[in-house]
């Protein structure tokens, strides 16, 4: 799968093009957070800055971010937080007059940043809820920890309900899926690589949503509108075909994506961002059919957010990219209201049984969370009720089923998942 | 003067029903037969009651149909990872002063051996008897044979209350009695393990779509059995996540092109989701099938080796191990199984006699049912009372519950 086109300098549209009045900004929080930021290929989009945040000093002098910002002097004298995520969660609410400064006055925001870690994980959500009172739209990438680093696992899970809380989407990106992702003799430089180019894109794609003229082209109050609600679970994903058929491809290689069949991804979007990027001969009925096959696939409701673009430098290539975010509680506003144009939307029946759903797992999730701390990791009597949120999804079609313990392993959960056994697609 | 009687297994992917006819020599036929897609069951267990009745009702509806006659009592299946089995002993001295055994002498043995009670919550399925001992020899029928001392065994199954209740609710909602609630891997075993294989020792493992009963026969007793709950179901569902596609794809994958372990044939085979080749139709590579069937298969095998333990043992199992059920259906898993248990595994074949349509690996357990409930399993030396009217009351007595 060759992604970098998407990526190649000279793919950029004319700068001239871009909306001026419009301000984005990507924050890397933590060292993953950071070595995000430096990962990112964005096609110079003049609206679009870089933000590192960290109380590392020496981490923050490697990157390569345009702006930098340490927090936490008084606490580490510039050397990392150890994991500790109240820490920096303490660190963050100390200094957030500064933070806040840096966010104002921006419209969107990519939080990038690792949950295991202290900085990432404990920063972040502060860091988030600031962006969300300065009125910013805020979509956070955040990588997750492998699951058999116990203790920090539990903590990203943590960091992550808290984070969803503040933002508009949040992507979670599990290391424990990184062996399904990249082509089947992957290194893990090149796993990390693979998992860092789909933030590039997610970004890239919302950024020339917002800053570009397209063919179909999204006001930025249509994005706002669309994904101004709490994140609840989300999806991202991405596909690229060629050829006479490209439109296909794509959307194969889309609903392929591994980022689409990750634990935590929801399969079905409240909000749903669709952009086609295509070469000029572009077909108006293949897209039509596209977006109509998209929306189904991914039970969307009117919150459809669509865009196309035409570059001329991808010829006969054509991408999809997609980013959901399913609402968790029916028409709640998030805790700040960000702005004025903030429209309330009834719910469609369809929606609200959808989502009555959604809310009965939450609960649910809720009940097993607080049983799970109690109980550790133990193996519970009663299996009925009890699951685990991390876990939940990765159980496919036994979903709704009590779970399957044998030896302390879910024997629901794909056995190839639980071996770490390569499956190439 | 013939008798009608019915035999009825709760699958998770199927309901089945066989009415059979015994006639006055003993002779059964099957004049009844129907499966029926279930879709109320999870790994043998039922999750939605309705959905199950109207499965079974139909089933059972259409096999009395095809019959011609009604049934009154069936014989029901049971399985499900609730089902635990433990080994119980009992003993008697030989009470009369010629130290001749007497029927009465087995019978104390086996009151002794059956007196623990059930945890609450749970009651016993079966008591399957294992050898009897006379001072020390196995003996088949010690009655009558000089001797001090009586020991026997029992292999007792308990279940979950609630689950056996609502299995048996199931059925009575039909206004049917069930005569005998009957393992699922004993009742396979019954079918496909003759007399001869049994008392060779032997393992027969019912691959089923919920989950995978195993029960082990040594010197011709059941030494071992258990419900390991995973099933072709998780096959389907691994396929799904792997391949990303929906389950009813990945079930027709499964079965159109599944193998237990990939081979080299399999490299750039590509095979088609739909077949159809219209859009949202996609060619799968025919390794990723085969390698995620295989890290489950293998998993499940290792799984039984683990909770066979020392049972496992080729000197004790000269009959080899048995596939059965749907599962055994999935070209190359006897190989996979035998590289994984280190004992020979065949498919099962089954008695002559049986026609082809129903010698089918899936009907197996349905067809046993028959088989054992007609079976005597008495003691040795009993008046067999129940041999003449009384198979259908047999029942409550031993399983403790139900009607």
């Amino acid at each position: 799968m060759s992604q970098d086109n998407f990526l190649d300098p000279e793919s950029t549209f004319s700068p001239a093009n871009e909306n001026p009045s419009i301000r984005a900004l990507v924050v890397g929080v933590g060292g993953a957070g950071l070595s995000l930021v430096d990962g990112l290929r964005l096609d110079n989009f003049q609206g679009v800055e870089h933000l590192a945040i960290d109380v590392d000093s020496r981490a923050l002098a490697d990157s390569i971010a345009g702006e930098k910002l340490m927090i936490g002097r008084r606490h580490t004298r510039g050397m990392g937080t150890g994991g500790e995520f109240t820490l920096a969660r303490k660190i963050a609410e100390e200094e957030k007059d500064i933070i806040r400064k840096k966010l104002e006055g921006v419209d969107l925001i990519f939080l990038l940043a690792g949950l295991g870690g202290g900085m990432g994980g404990g920063a972040v959500s502060v860091i988030a809820r600031l962006a969300r009172e300065a009125g910013a739209l805020v979509f956070a990438f955040a990588p997750l920890p492998f699951s058999w680093e116990k203790s920090r696992h539990s903590q990203a899970q943590e960091c992550l309900s808290e984070l969803r809380k503040f933002s508009n989407a949040v992507v979670p990106l599990p290391n424990d899926s990184l062996l399904q992702v990249g082509g089947p003799d992957a290194t893990a430089l090149e796993c990390f690589a693979e998992a860092g180019r789909n933030v590039s894109k997610g970004i890239s794609a919302i950024c020339s949503l917002v800053f570009r003229r397209g063919m179909i082209d999204v006001d930025f109050a249509d994005l706002r509108k669309a994904f101004n609600r709490r994140a609840g679970r989300t999806l991202f994903g991405y596909g690229e075909g060629e050829g006479e058929d490209a439109i296909r491809h794509a959307l194969r290689e889309l609903m392929l994506c591994p980022m689409l069949h990750l634990p935590d991804v929801s399969k079905a979007a409240d909000a749903l961002l669709i952009l086609i990027t295509g070469g000029a001969g572009m077909a108006m009925s293949a897209l039509q059919q596209a977006s109509l096959e998209i929306r189904e696939e991914f039970k969307a409701g009117e919150h459809v957010v669509f865009g196309a673009h035409v570059d001329e430098n991808l010829g006969e290539r054509l991408q999809i990219i997609v980013l959901g975010a399913t609402d968790l509680e029916a028409g709640a506003k998030a805790d700040v209201a960000p702005s004025a144009d903030q429209v309330m939307i009834d719910s469609t029946k369809n929606k609200q049984a959808h989502q009555s759903k959604l809310r009965k797992q939450v609960e649910k999730n809720q009940k097993s969370n607080a049983r799970s701390r109690k109980r550790g990791k133990k193996i519970p009597v009663d299996q009925n009720t009890f699951s685990f949120m991390e876990e939940n999804n990765q159980r496919g079609i036994f979903d709704d089923s009590s779970r399957n313990l044998y030896e302390g392993e879910d024997l629901d959960v794909p056995a190839y998942l639980r071996r770490g056994v390569k499956v190439a697609v | 003067m013939s008798k009608i009687i019915g035999s009825v297994e709760i699958g998770t992917s199927k309901s089945k029903a066989l009415v059979g006819e015994v006639a006055e020599n003993g002779n059964l036929s099957i004049v009844g037969m129907s499966s029926r897609p279930n879709e109320g069951m999870r790994k043998g267990e039922i999750v939605d009651f309705r959905k199950v009745a109207c499965s079974v009702h139909a089933a059972i509806a259409d096999a009395e149909k095809m019959s011609g006659t009604t049934v009154d009592s069936v014989y029901l299946a049971q399985s499900g990872s609730h089902l635990h089995g433990t080994m119980l002993h009992g003993s008697a001295y030989v009470s009369s002063s010629d130290n001749r055994v007497t029927g009465h002498d087995l019978e104390r043995a086996a009151e002794e051996a059956q007196r623990r009670e059930a945890e609450s919550g749970r009651n016993y399925v079966h008591f399957v008897r294992t050898p009897i001992l006379l001072d020390g020899q196995v003996r088949d029928d010690p009655v009558g044979m000089h001797g001090k001392k009586i020991d026997l065994g029992y292999w007792a199954i308990d279940g979950d209350e609630q689950a056996m209740r609502s299995a048996i609710h199931v059925i009575s909602n039909y206004n049917i009695e069930v005569s005998d609630l009957i393992i699922s891997s004993i009742a396979s075993a019954t079918m496909v393990a003759g007399p001869d294989l049994r008392r060779a020792g032997t393992l027969v493992i019912d691959l089923g779509a919920g989950v995978t009963d195993v029960v082990l026969y040594r010197q011709g007793y059941v030494a071992f059995s258990g419900v390991i709950p995973v099933g072709g179901d998780h096959i389907t569902g691994d396929l799904s996540m792997g391949l990303r596609i929906l389950e009813r794809y990945a079930e027709k994958l499964k079965i159109e092109h599944g193998k237990a372990a990939p081979d080299p044939s399999d490299e750039k085979e590509e095979v088609w989701m739909v077949g159809d080749r219209t859009i949202g139709d996609r060619s799968v590579s025919r390794k990723a099938i085969s390698d995620i069937i295989h890290v489950r298969i293998v998993e499940l095998f290792e799984i039984i080796h683990k909770e066979l333990g020392e049972l496992l043992c080729q000197d004790e199992l000269k009959g080899g191990i048995l596939l059965t059920g749907g599962g055994s259906q999935l070209p190359g898993i006897e190989s996979v199984a035998t590289k994984v248990l280190g004992i020979p595994v065949r498919k099962a074949g089954f008695p002559p006699g049986i026609s082809t349509e129903l010698a089918q690996p899936e009907n197996a357990t349905v067809l046993g049912l028959l088989h054992y409930g007609l079976q005597d399993h008495g003691l040795p030396g009993q008046i067999k009372e129940e041999a003449q009217t009384g198979i259908f009351e047999k029942l409550a007595s031993i399983v403790g519950i139900g009607n």
